[in-house]
């Protein structure tokens, strides 16, 4: 199967295997390998690759500030390229996303700011 | 059947909802300064969004997807950032102008001046968008904003000069106060052609779950609903062309709006207009944050959707939940409140093209829309008027800015 790495992968909706919306893919990693071609290795979602594609000062400054969101975060989440398959206009990964650093700054805001708010507990 | 109530409340829905601060403020001006001169501004802004709307309302039904999903995906983060930040900043004021016109209603209704309602109202719209559905607010808050039809039978009370009005919706040029007339022009394009309302009604697409067999529904929708609300804005400048222009009043205070219909219906007209500010502008509050946290957490790809409870999208409901406080600011350090809708239906005519460009490359594009793809009479209405919208913005607005004319 032939795809097109930027129109048809880069910026795409990433679902996990729940069906929830992760993020998008906000990144795309090479795998370099002698004497063989490149080889699609992973897919990557965060929003320090996001900054990085505008500015690597603004990614690194918003790096320093995400690591205090827990383990995992400060750098991009890395989606395995065979975890990953075509799904309607986005992509599903066969990983939940509670399991990663994805849903990280989500759930510090339900649990740090809406459950301490009337009607969003 | 159900697809005839569907389209009854939709049609409803949209013109309850079509007037809000820019448009009643900018048809009144309008009709104040330059009499039924300036109508084809109104018509021209009506045609445009009913276009747009019908093109995002299609957009979604058949590639079941937002607009600001299907931007950032096929022209990428780096060209969609632009859109992004310049409808954020835009659309903020235009939130802010709607919060002051809340709180100028209820200053003109208890005597209290606005800026002490700023925070009570920015209170009142995030308790709404907090607790209740998307279908509440598309439905609640416009069913209420049929009292603004009140413009419209005050118009048939007055009995004008249909044929003069008429004459005003061919463009002609003024002859005096040039700046002035341009300027008035432009805000009235803008305040027509909100971009947060197609990108509002997109997303509604989505959240109701429609599919193709809609296309025929929000075609109706978009041209009977859009139409009927355009004919409120014109009532409008009726109003104000027949009571303020040949007494040379011009608007320049929201005390003077409750005059066009207390005019006609005395100490009725009044309250009137005073429901009309307050249920339109907080309508109008409420699609405008809902709206930008659609754009912000679509275009990231967050959970997002006004159905699902706080918690379980937290990005997506704090994100509405700033810009509701960010907009009150405005507002409550004083503002102008009329001085704010003028700048920015000015800055959403224009920065028009920004949006509407890439909008109108997906509406052709056969990998989204397949085979109901834009035809050329859409393609050209919208390319025509936003373009005119923003020449005659970056025209304008430096113009009125010095007083030059």
């Amino acid at each position: 199967m032939k795809i097109n790495l930027i129109s048809e992968v880069l910026d795409k909706q990433l679902r996990d295997s729940k069906g929830r919306q992760a993020g998008r893919i906000d990144g795309i990693v090479l795998e370099l390998r002698d004497g063989k071609p490149p080889r699609v290795a992973y897919a990557e979602v965060g929003p320090t690759t996001l900054l990085s594609r505008f500015s690597r000062r603004l990614a690194r400054w918003y790096s320093r500030h995400d690591r205090k969101l827990g383990e995992g975060r400060g750098v991009a989440f890395r989606v395995p390229w065979s975890r990953l398959s075509p799904d309607g206009p986005g992509f599903t990964m066969d990983i939940d996303g509670e399991s990663t650093p994805i849903f990280a700054l989500e759930d510090w805001l339900r649990r740090h700011v809406v459950e301490h708010i009337p009607g969003g507990g | 059947m159900k697809k005839i109530l569907e389209i009854g409340l939709g049609i409803v829905t949209s013109v309850g909802g079509f007037l809000e601060i820019g448009s009643i403020t900018t048809a009144a001006q309008a009709g104040a300064s330059f009499g039924f001169q300036l109508g084809w501004s109104i018509v021209l802004g009506t045609l445009c969004i009913a276009f747009l709307v019908e093109m995002s309302g299609r957009f979604s039904a058949v590639s079941k997807q937002t607009i600001p999903d299907a931007m950032r995906e096929r022209f990428g983060a780096n060209f969609f950032a632009v859109p992004l930040f310049v409808m954020l900043g835009v659309s903020l004021l235009v939130l802010a102008a709607e919060i002051g016109g809340v709180a100028v209603a209820v200053e003109m209704a208890t005597g209290i001046s606005f800026p002490i309602w700023a925070l009570p109202v920015a209170l009142l719209s995030w308790a709404l968008l907090w607790k209740t559905t998307f279908s509440t607010i598309e439905n609640g808050v416009s069913l209420l904003g049929l009292v603004t039809i009140a413009f419209a039978v005050g118009v048939v009370k007055l009995h004008p000069d249909y044929g003069a009005v008429a004459r005003g919706f061919i463009p002609t040029l003024p002859s005096q106060d040039k700046s002035k007339y341009w300027f008035i022009a432009v805000s009235v394009l803008g305040a027509s052609i909100s971009p947060y309302l197609y990108y509002f009604y997109s997303s509604g697409a989505i959240e109701e779950k429609w599919d193709e067999s809609y296309i025929g529904t929000n075609r109706a929708i978009a041209a009977i609903g859009m139409g009927f609300g355009g004919f409120l804005s014109i009532a409008v400048l009726i109003l104000a062309a027949v009571l303020f222009h040949p007494r040379g009043i011009s608007v320049e205070h929201y005390q003077q709006l409750p005059e066009l219909l207390s005019g006609v219906f005395g100490r009725k007209g009044f309250w009137l207009v005073i429901a009309s500010l307050a249920i339109a502008c907080l309508g109008a509050t409420l699609e405008i944050a809902l709206s930008l946290a659609y754009l912000v957490a679509q275009g990231f790809g967050w959970n997002w959707g006004e159905d699902l409870a706080p918690r379980d999208d937290a990005r997506f409901a704090l994100t509405y939940t700033m810009l509701v406080l960010a907009g009150s600011l405005f507002a409550l350090f004083h503002a102008d409140p009329l001085k704010l809708t003028q700048l920015s239906m000015a800055l959403t005519a224009t920065s028009l093209p920004i949006g509407t460009f890439p909008f109108l490359i997906l509406m052709n594009d056969t990998k989204y829309l397949g085979k109901h793809t834009n035809g050329h009479i859409g393609n050209a209405v919208v390319m025509f008027i936003s373009v005119l919208s923003g020449v005659l913005g970056l025209v304008s607005i430096p113009l009125e800015l010095i007083g030059g004319g």
